[in-house]
C-alpha cells in the first residue's frame, strides 16, 4: 500500500464527479473507476465514500435513483445534474491551472529566481 | 441553486426517518456485498469475502452518521437531541437544577422589573409627540432659576418671539369638583388654548381645548385627567357633554386626557382654560406671577437662538418696567422630556444598575457552580470524545443546558416580574411621574429575552471555553478525579468568586449610603411636633367665598366646632402645610432702613397665612414677642411673625421684634407690616434642605389678592390630646365639623402629620428599600458562592486532607489552611469591591444627606458585615474537612 497517495484534501469531490461523469455509478462503481482511472495510485477510504456523495446530493450536483446491479443486487445510482456538471468544468479549470502554478514553482531552478 | 436540494434533504430528513435509515443501511450494505462478490470471483471463499468487504469498509454506524449528518437540517437535529440530553442530564441532579433556575429568575426578575420601571418613565413616550422640539421655559431670579412669569409678561413673549410654532402658559389650578357626588378637591391646570395643538396632544376621548374656548365670554369648559375620570366617574364614556361644578362655576366637560399625559412638576387632574384675554390682569404689569411657559421650537431654530430672542425681549421689557422686572435676571429654558425625568434619573438609574448587578452576580455563580460540574463530568465528557464527539458538539451541550436553565429562569422571571408589579409599584418612589401607568409591553419583552441570552452566554461560556481548552485525554488515564479538575478550572473558580465578593460589596456600599444618608435625614428636626397632629386639607367654593370676609367668617364658624371636639387641644389653619410637595409660596420684603443695594438683591421669604392657633397646634415654638390674636384682625395695623432664621439673617443687630418690614404680597405695591414675634424654624419644603426663612400673617388681615390663593386651598391643623388614644379617634370628626359649618366645602381626607413628614422621606426610603434587598441579594449569593467553592474544594482535596491527617497533622491545622483560602479570597473580593465602590461614589453624591459619597463609616460597616456573613459561609464549609476520617479519606477513589 505504500505505493498509494493519500488523497489531497477537497480533491475527492472532484474525483467523484469525475467518475460519473462518465456514467451513472453506485457508490462501488464510483470506488472502482476511481481506481480504474488513476491506476490504484490514489487511496480511497471505501466508507467515505458515502458521506461525500451525501454531501453532492445535497448540493443538486448529483442525483440518485434505485436500479440492479450488473450482478442482479440492488443499488442506488449516483447521476450527474446539470449544475454537476458545470461545477465538474468549473473544478477541473480551476485544478488545472493551480497544478501547473505549482508544477512550475516546484520545477524553478536557482537562476531564474 | 442549492434551496431545493437542501429542503428536499431536510424533508427526507424529517419526515422519511425511518425510509431514509433503511435505505442508507441497504446502500452500505449493497457496497459491501459487490466488493464480496468481486472477492469471491477472485477465489474467496463467500464467508471471507464478505468479512475482508467489511474490514475494507470501515465502520457503517461512523460512516452511516456521516452520512445523515450530511442531510440538511442536520443542526436542528443535533439541537434536539442535546436538549433532551440536557434535560435528562438536569432531570438527575434536581439540586443544581433548582438552584439555577431559582438564582436566574430573581436576577432575571429583578432587571426586567427595574428595566419596566425605566421604560415606563424614561423610554415610553410621552403623551405628545416630537417632544424634543417642546420647551419649558421659567423666569430666572437671583435665588431661584424656576420661578413664574405675570400674564402680560407671558403675553409680550408670546406675541414677539419668532422662534417657537406658539408658545402657551400653563398655570397650577387647585379647584374643588362638585356634581351629585361629594365634593372633592383636585390638582389641575389652568392652560391657554393653544397648549395642546403646541403639545400635539390627542384626547383619550372627546376633544382638547380650541382657541374658541380662550374667546371672551366662551362657554366654561373643563377637560378631566385619565385619573379622575377613571375614579370619579368608572371610566364612563358618556360623561362627555356632561356639566360639572368646579370652584362653584358649571363648566361642560369636553374631553378626557390620556393616561400617558404629564407635565412637569404639575398635576393634571383637570384642565381649564386659561383665557388670558378676558383676566383681569391681562394688562396689569405688577401682577402676580403665576405662570409657566410651553412652547414648540420652529423647525432649523436651535434651543440656543431662540433662547437668545427671549432674553432679547424680557430685556426690552426690563428697560420698559424697570420697577416690575427688576428680580427677572433671565431665563431658564428645558426641554419638557427633560425637566420631567430629570429628577428621577439618577435615582432610576441606580436602581437599574444595582438590578443588573444582582443578576451578574446570579451568573457568576452559576457559572462558577457548572464549572464544577462539568469539573465533575470531565471524564463521562472525555468519554464521549473518545466515542467520537467532537469539542464544539460538547461546548454547544453545555451551552444548550445553560440555556435551558435560562429561559426556564427568565420565563419564571417574567412571570415573577408580571405577578409582582403591584408590590413594585408600592416600592417604587411616589414621586416618579406617570408610573401609575406601567406595563409590560414588546420592550419589556424584548429586554428579557436580551437579558436571557446574555444570561445563558454568561453561565455556559465560561465551562464551554474551559473545555475546549482543557486535555480531555488526562482525564480519562487519570485514575485521580482530584487531578482531573484541571489547573485553569481551579484558577479561575477562586477569581469568580472574588468577583462576587467585590460586586456585593459594591451594592452593599451603595445601600449603606444609603442607609446613613436615610439614618441622617430622618432625625433631623422638621421644626414642628407632627406627634398627635392631624392635618386635612379643604378649598372653599368661589362663589359663596369672593372675599376675606367670607373666609374670616368660614373661621369664625368653625372656630367654636373645633373647641367642641372632645380630643382636641388646639386646631388652627395655614395657607400651606410645611413638607407638602409641590407647594410654594414666597415673597420679597425689604428692611426701610436698609434698601437692597440692586434691585434683585431684594430679599425673599416663605409666605404663610395663619389662624392664631397654627404654631401651638404644630408644636412651634415662640421664641420671642407675642402669638397672634383674634384681635389682630383687618382694622388693626397689620403684623407678622417671623421665623429665627428671617431674624438671624436681616436682623443680625437687633431684635426684630417692634420693626416694620416693606412685604411684597399683592399686585399693587410693598406694604408695611410689623413683626410681633418671632418662632423656630420650619423646614418647609423639604427635610433636605436647610430651614428657609418665614414670615407668617395672620388669616384676618390676609390681602385681597391672596384670596383665591388662599380659597383654593387651606390646611386645618389639630393637635390631640396625648391622653385620647391616638389620632385614629378624631379624624372622622375633624372631618364633619368642617362640612358642619358648609357643606359645599370640599374637603380631603385626613392625613396625620406623621404620614406627610413620612412622605417626605417616601421617595429615599423606597429606594434604599429597593438597593437594600438588591444588595441583601448579591450578599446571599456571593456568600453561597463563596460556601461553594471551599466546599468544592474540600471535597476535591479529600484524599490529600486524609494524608496530611494521617501524618499527624491536627484538624485545628487543617481547618486554619482551609479557612486562610477562604480569607484570602475574600479579602481580594473586599479590597476590588471597595475599589470600584470607591470610584462610583461620585455617581451617587446626589443621594447624599449629611455624609460624604466616601463616607468612612458606611465603607467600614458594609465591608464588616460582608466579612462577617463571608466568613460564616467559610466556616460552615470547612467544617466539613473535620468531619474527613483518614482511612476512609484514602481510601476515597
Amino acid at each position: 500500500m505504500s505505493d498509494q497517495a493519500e488523497l489531497l484534501p477537497g480533491t475527492l469531490d472532484l474525483l467523484i464527479l469525475k467518475a460519473v461523469s462518465l456514467g451513472p455509478l453506485h457508490g462501488y462503481g464510483v470506488l472502482l473507476r476511481i481506481q480504474q482511472i488513476s491506476g490504484d495510485t490514489l487511496f480511497i477510504e471505501q466508507g467515505a465514500l458515502y458521506p461525500a456523495l451525501f454531501r453532492l446530493v445535497r448540493q443538486g450536483l448529483l442525483k440518485t435513483e434505485w436500479d440492479r446491479s450488473e450482478n442482479n443486487r440492488r443499488a442506488k445510482y449516483y447521476e450527474l445534474t446539470a449544475k454537476g456538471r458545470k461545477r465538474l468544468q468549473e473544478e477541473t479549470d480551476w485544478w488545472n491551472r493551480s497544478s501547473k502554478a505549482i508544477a512550475a514553482v516546484l520545477s524553478a531552478r536557482p537562476q531564474e529566481t | 441553486m442549492n434551496f431545493i436540494p437542501y429542503l428536499r434533504s431536510l424533508g427526507a430528513r424529517f419526515f422519511r426517518r425511518a425510509r431514509i435509515d433503511n435505505e442508507l443501511e441497504e446502500e452500505l450494505g449493497a457496497h459491501i456485498q459487490l466488493h464480496a462478490d468481486r472477492l469471491e470471483r477472485a477465489g474467496l471463499e463467500r464467508a471471507e469475502a464478505e468479512r475482508r468487504a467489511r474490514i475494507a469498509f470501515g465502520s457503517t454506524a461512523r460512516f452511516g452518521e456521516e452520512c445523515r449528518e450530511q442531510l440538511g437540517g442536520n443542526f436542528l437535529d443535533t439541537l434536539i437531541q442535546d436538549v433532551r440530553f440536557s434535560l435528562r442530564t438536569l432531570r438527575k441532579s434536581p439540586a443544581f437544577f433548582l438552584v439555577s433556575v431559582i438564582t436566574l429568575a430573581l436576577g432575571i426578575g429583578a432587571t426586567v422589573a427595574a428595566f419596566s420601571v425605566v421604560n415606563a418613565v424614561l423610554l415610553r413616550p410621552f403623551g405628545f409627540s416630537n417632544s424634543e422640539r417642546l420647551l419649558w421655559i421659567y423666569s430666572q431670579r437671583p435665588d431661584n432659576p424656576r420661578t413664574n412669569f405675570s400674564l402680560p409678561e407671558y403675553c409680550d413673549y408670546r406675541d414677539q418671539n419668532r422662534s417657537f410654532d406658539g408658545l402657551a402658559a400653563i398655570a397650577s389650578f387647585n379647584p374643588s369638583l362638585a356634581d351629585s357626588g361629594e365634593p372633592e378637591r383636585v390638582q389641575g391646570v389652568k392652560m391657554s388654548a393653544n397648549a395642546f395643538s403646541i403639545l400635539q396632544l390627542r384626547p383619550l376621548i372627546g376633544r382638547m381645548l380650541i382657541a374658541e374656548d380662550d374667546r371672551n365670554g366662551a362657554e366654561p369648559v373643563v377637560l378631566l385627567g385619565y385619573g379622575v375620570w377613571a375614579r370619579r366617574y368608572a371610566k364612563n364614556p358618556d360623561i362627555i357633554g356632561r356639566y360639572i361644578n368646579v370652584n362653584g362655576e358649571s363648566r361642560q366637560i369636553v374631553g378626557v386626557l390620556p393616561s400617558s399625559f404629564a407635565l412637569p412638576n404639575l398635576d393634571t387632574d383637570i384642565v381649564v382654560p386659561l383665557q388670558p384675554e378676558s383676566d383681569p390682569r391681562r394688562n396689569a404689569r405688577n401682577s402676580v406671577n403665576f405662570l409657566r411657559m410651553v412652547g414648540r421650537l420652529k423647525p432649523h431654530v436651535t434651543v440656543q437662538q431662540a433662547h437668545a430672542e427671549l432674553d432679547s425681549i424680557r430685556q426690552n421689557l426690563h428697560r420698559q418696567y424697570p420697577d416690575t422686572y427688576t428680580g427677572k435676571i433671565g431665563l431658564t429654558i428645558v426641554p419638557i422630556t427633560e425637566e420631567i425625568v430629570t429628577n428621577v434619573r439618577s435615582v432610576l438609574l441606580t436602581i437599574f444598575c444595582a438590578a443588573g448587578a444582582v443578576l451578574l452576580v446570579g451568573c457568576i455563580n452559576l457559572a462558577g457552580i457548572s464549572l464544577s460540574r462539568a469539573g465533575a463530568r470531565q471524564r463521562e465528557l472525555a468519554v464521549r470524545t473518545a466515542l467520537g464527539a467532537t469539542r464544539s458538539r460538547l461546548a454547544r451541550l453545555l451551552l444548550v443546558e445553560s440555556a435551558i436553565l435560562a429561559i426556564i429562569g427568565g420565563s419564571l422571571g417574567l412571570v415573577l416580574e408580571i405577578s409582582g408589579q403591584g408590590a413594585l409599584l408600592r416600592l417604587m418612589p411616589a414621586d416618579l411621574p406617570r408610573i401609575d401607568s406601567f406595563a409590560v409591553d414588546w420592550k419589556v419583552f424584548l429586554f428579557a429575552t436580551a437579558v436571557t441570552v446574555i444570561a445563558t452566554l454568561a453561565c455556559g461560556l465560561t465551562p464551554a471555553w474551559l473545555l475546549s481548552r482543557s486535555d480531555l485525554r488526562d482525564a480519562l488515564v487519570s485514575s485521580n478525579r482530584a487531578s482531573a479538575g484541571g489547573g485553569m478550572q481551579s484558577r479561575l473558580r477562586p477569581v469568580l468568586v472574588a468577583s462576587q465578593i467585590a460586586l456585593a460589596l459594591v451594592l452593599l456600599a451603595n445601600a449603606g449610603l444609603l442607609f446613613h444618608s436615610f439614618a441622617r435625614l430622618s432625625s433631623e428636626q422638621p421644626g414642628f411636633d407632627a406627634t398627635n397632629v392631624l392635618t386635612v386639607r379643604f378649598s372653599l367654593p368661589q362663589v359663596t367665598y369672593s372675599d376675606r370676609a367670607a373666609i374670616v367668617q368660614f373661621y369664625e364658624k368653625l372656630q367654636p366646632r373645633f373647641a367642641e371636639l372632645p380630643g382636641i387641644q388646639n386646631a388652627g389653619l395655614v395657607s400651606i402645610l410645611p413638607l407638602v410637595p409641590k407647594s410654594i409660596s414666597f415673597i420679597h420684603f425689604t428692611r426701610p432702613d436698609q434698601p437692597p443695594s440692586k434691585p434683585e438683591n431684594t430679599p425673599s421669604t416663605n409666605y404663610r397665612i395663619i389662624t392664631p392657633d397654627y404654631f401651638r397646634a404644630m408644636g412651634i415654638p415662640l421664641l420671642e414677642g407675642r402669638h397672634f390674636t383674634e384681635a389682630d384682625n383687618g382694622d388693626r395695623p397689620p403684623v407678622a411673625v417671623v421665623s429665627s432664621v428671617l431674624a438671624k439673617n436681616h436682623f443680625p443687630d437687633r431684635s426684630p421684634i417692634g420693626q416694620q418690614v416693606m412685604i411684597d404680597d399683592n399686585d399693587a405695591k410693598p406694604r408695611p407690616v410689623e413683626i410681633v414675634g418671632v418662632v423656630g424654624p420650619v423646614k418647609q419644603a423639604n427635610l433636605e434642605t436647610a430651614a428657609q426663612p418665614d414670615m407668617y400673617l395672620p388669616l384676618r388681615q390676609a390681602h385681597k389678592d391672596g384670596v383665591p390663593f388662599l380659597r383654593n386651598s387651606i390646611y386645618c391643623v389639630a393637635r390631640a390630646k396625648p391622653e385620647v388614644g391616638g389620632v385614629g379617634y378624631n379624624a372622622g370628626q375633624l372631618r364633619a365639623s368642617i362640612r358642619s359649618v358648609d357643606p359645599n366645602v370640599a374637603v380631603g381626607s385626613v392625613r396625620p402629620m406623621t404620614e406627610v413628614l413620612d412622605a417626605a422621606l417616601a421617595s429615599r426610603r423606597s429606594s434604599l428599600l429597593l438597593i437594600g434587598s438588591f444588595a441583601g441579594a448579591a450578599l446571599f449569593l456571593a456568600a453561597a458562592g463563596l460556601y461553594a467553592v471551599i466546599a468544592y474544594g474540600i471535597q476535591q482535596r479529600t484524599r490529600e486532607i486524609g494524608v496530611r491527617l494521617a501524618l499527624g497533622a491536627t484538624r485545628g491545622g487543617i481547618l486554619g489552611m482551609i479557612f486562610k483560602e477562604g480569607a484570602l479570597l475574600l479579602g481580594a473580593g473586599i479590597a476590588a469591591g471597595l475599589a470600584i465602590a470607591l470610584l462610583l461614589a461620585r455617581l451617587v453624591a446626589s443621594q447624599m444627606y449629611g455624609i460624604s459619597e466616601y463616607d468612612p463609616f458606611s465603607f467600614a460597616v458594609v465591608s464588616l458585615l460582608l466579612a462577617i456573613i463571608s466568613l460564616v459561609a467559610c466556616w460552615i464549609a470547612s467544617r466539613r474537612a473535620l468531619n474527613v476520617e483518614p482511612v476512609v479519606a484514602l481510601r476515597c477513589e
